[in-house]
């Protein structure tokens, strides 16, 4: 129940000009007192005085002294607490609700970024910790691969191979199967634990349900004796409802990425064939630039585009004669300008798609330098797009420590002085030093043969 | 006695604010409740709040005007500003900014964070 303060009631301009006002009418002040007899508004009245209570649910919360008025000030004091605690209670329901609102709000806003099925779990794992209590929280998803079940605990983004949902097992399982939530507020007594209970004394469980189809489920248990309560398990369900929505988002964009992905690589491998020299090439370059990127601290999404536009950095070769591509003595100047040209075609080639747009820059200018004299456009230090000026130290790297039609590779030292030799010529030297430092973690690792 | 002026043309909104910050009013904090940007500013001027929860869109005055006029003509500088608006209108920050708010909050607001903040400004 909540705790009704006459003094602040009484003190609200409304009430107390109203007062004023009833006062003025009957020609005879009041004292209005707290419950423990201290003044909160008027005078000890002159003539004989009657006390009268004010009630608040039979309870005493204040007086009001006075004569033939005092009566009608009390009663009406004592109807304007019981509004105000209708009005609390309204208004502490309402914020409540507000609260699950802002929560889910707040959920569905982190997960508007993209993440995988496990990310997802975490999210939901974070957000349940913060409105109901519990030692152990853990997702189950049901892996449509093995039918088995994946269980996610908190802090880790793949599911746990170690964990055990032990004697909870048999109600989770339960859970998924009916599709029903469940509370089991003293789980020892349970028969169907039997006296394999352990430690929990109270568990909620909510299943993860996509149209009607149940994905997996939350399980919440405690090892102090709780009481989880409907209340709980309606936030839990309305949790539940939006977790499911984005977990099977997540996994549906997932393998789309992936599909999307190998369809990239198939392409860009079948350019690759045609000048067997060049085999792996495509997937070398791409790992290194990952590899770059990492070490200078890109964010997960910006590697994916860099290792996208790594895979496609020569997808514009597919313009360039087989008696070019694939000549074995020198090029003529004639034939190094029609090389030039895959640059170009590149951008023409990925323009036209939505998807590679952003990354069109970096393919484009991939064989840009440092120092201005590359091409296609001789663009100058910072002005070449970073991913491009990433991809080349990859591109050049792979090509050093690869045999080529024309010529063996190069030791492996010796391409590694080449880099540093060209840093600030050809090369950006902080993305020189990111490679260095990848290659001394050993995330860089040049093929041998 | 300190004091903190809720100013939002929508009733529903000012309920929240006040349930959100009614522990406070238990300590003796004066809650202050303005519906448009006229009596907003008048409120500000007479009570001098230590805190303004300052809606955007209001109607007479929008809470920009509201929030250049106490911090720029006014110069109270003791009144801490929070700006509140719909999610979405993130070039409103910038305005906001410009206008002088001290912060700007986003709605849906996050009631536990909005009561630690009127915590934090009153020393509380």
């Amino acid at each position: 129940m909540f705790k009704i303060n006459l003094a602040r009631l009484v003190l609200k301009e409304e009430v107390s000009s109203l007062v004023e006002e009833i006062e003025k009418l009957t020609k005879a002040s009041v004292l209005i007192q707290d419950a423990n007899r201290r003044a909160i508004k008027g005078e000890v009245p002159k003539e004989p005085a009657g006390k009268y209570p004010v009630m608040l649910n039979g309870k005493i919360i204040g007086w009001v002294c006075g004569s033939r008025n005092a009566s009608v000030i009390a009663s009406y004091l004592s109807q304007l607490a019981a509004l105000e605690v209708q009005k609390r209670s309204l208004g502490r329901e309402t914020l409540e609700k507000y609260k699950e609102l802002t929560l889910l709000y707040d959920l569905s806003e982190k997960l508007s970024e993209r993440l995988s099925p496990g990310e997802v779990a975490q999210l939901v794992i974070d957000e349940t910790r913060k409105i109901i209590k519990g030692d152990d929280i853990s997702v189950t998803l049901v892996n449509e691969e093995t039918g088995l079940l994946d269980i996610f605990t908190a802090g880790g983004r793949e599911p746990d191979p170690a964990a055990d949902l032990g004697p909870l097992g048999f109600f989770v399982e339960n859970v998924i199967n009916t599709g029903k939530a469940e509370i089991v507020n003293d789980v020892l007594s349970d028969p169907r634990y039997g006296s394999s209970g352990g430690n929990i004394n109270s568990l909620i469980c909510s299943p993860l349900k996509v149209k009607d189809r149940v994905v997996g489920a939350i399980n919440i248990a405690s090892k102090k004796p709780v009481s989880y309560s409907a209340e709980d398990l309606k936030l839990l369900s309305a949790l539940a409802f939006q977790a499911a929505a984005d977990i099977e988002n997540a996994r549906l964009y997932n393998s789309l990425k992936e599909t999307f992905l190998t369809t990239v690589l198939t392409l860009a491998e079948t350019i690759e064939k045609r000048d067997p020299y060049t085999w792996g090439h495509t997937q070398r370059v791409t790992n290194y630039s990952a590899a770059i990127g990492k070490t200078l601290g890109l964010s997960k999404l910006e590697i994916e585009r860099l290792a996208l536009a790594a895979m496609l950095h020569d997808i514009g070769k597919i313009g360039i004669r087989d008696s070019i591509l694939l000549k074995k003595g020198k090029l003529t100047t004639e034939e190094f300008e029609e090389v030039k040209m895959h640059t170009i075609y590149a951008e023409e080639i990925l323009e036209h798609i939505k998807h590679f747009k952003d990354i069109v820059p970096a393919v484009k200018h991939h064989h840009e330098r440092y120092d201005g004299t590359g091409y296609p456009e001789r663009l100058r230090g910072e002005n070449i797009n970073v991913m491009a000026r990433i991809i080349s130290i990859a591109d050049a790297f792979d090509a050093m420590t690869t045999d080529r039609p024309y010529r063996k590779r190069l030791l492996l030292d010796s391409a590694l002085y080449e880099l540093k030799n060209n840093a600030g010529t050809q090369f950006d030297p902080v993305m020189v030093e990111a490679f260095f430092s990848a290659y001394d973690s050993r995330n860089i690792l040049p093929k041998v043969d | 006695m300190p004091s903190i002026l809720i100013a939002d043309d929508e009733l529903h909104i000012r309920l929240l604010l006040e349930q959100t910050l009614e522990e406070l009013e238990e300590e003796g904090v004066r809650l202050l409740f303005a519906a448009d940007g006229h009596t907003t500013l008048e409120i500000i001027k007479k009570e001098r709040p230590e805190l303004v929860l300052l809606d955007v869109m209001m109607p007479v005055m929008s809470g920009f005007e509201v929030c250049h006029h106490i911090k720029n003509e006014l110069q109270m500088d003791d009144v801490y500003i929070i700006m509140l608006t719909a999610k979405g209108q993130e070039f409103d920050k910038r305005r906001g900014k410009e206008a002088g708010a001290d912060i700007y909050m986003t709605k849906p607001f996050n009631p536990d964070e909005i009561l630690k903040k009127a915590r934090d400004i009153l020393g509380m």
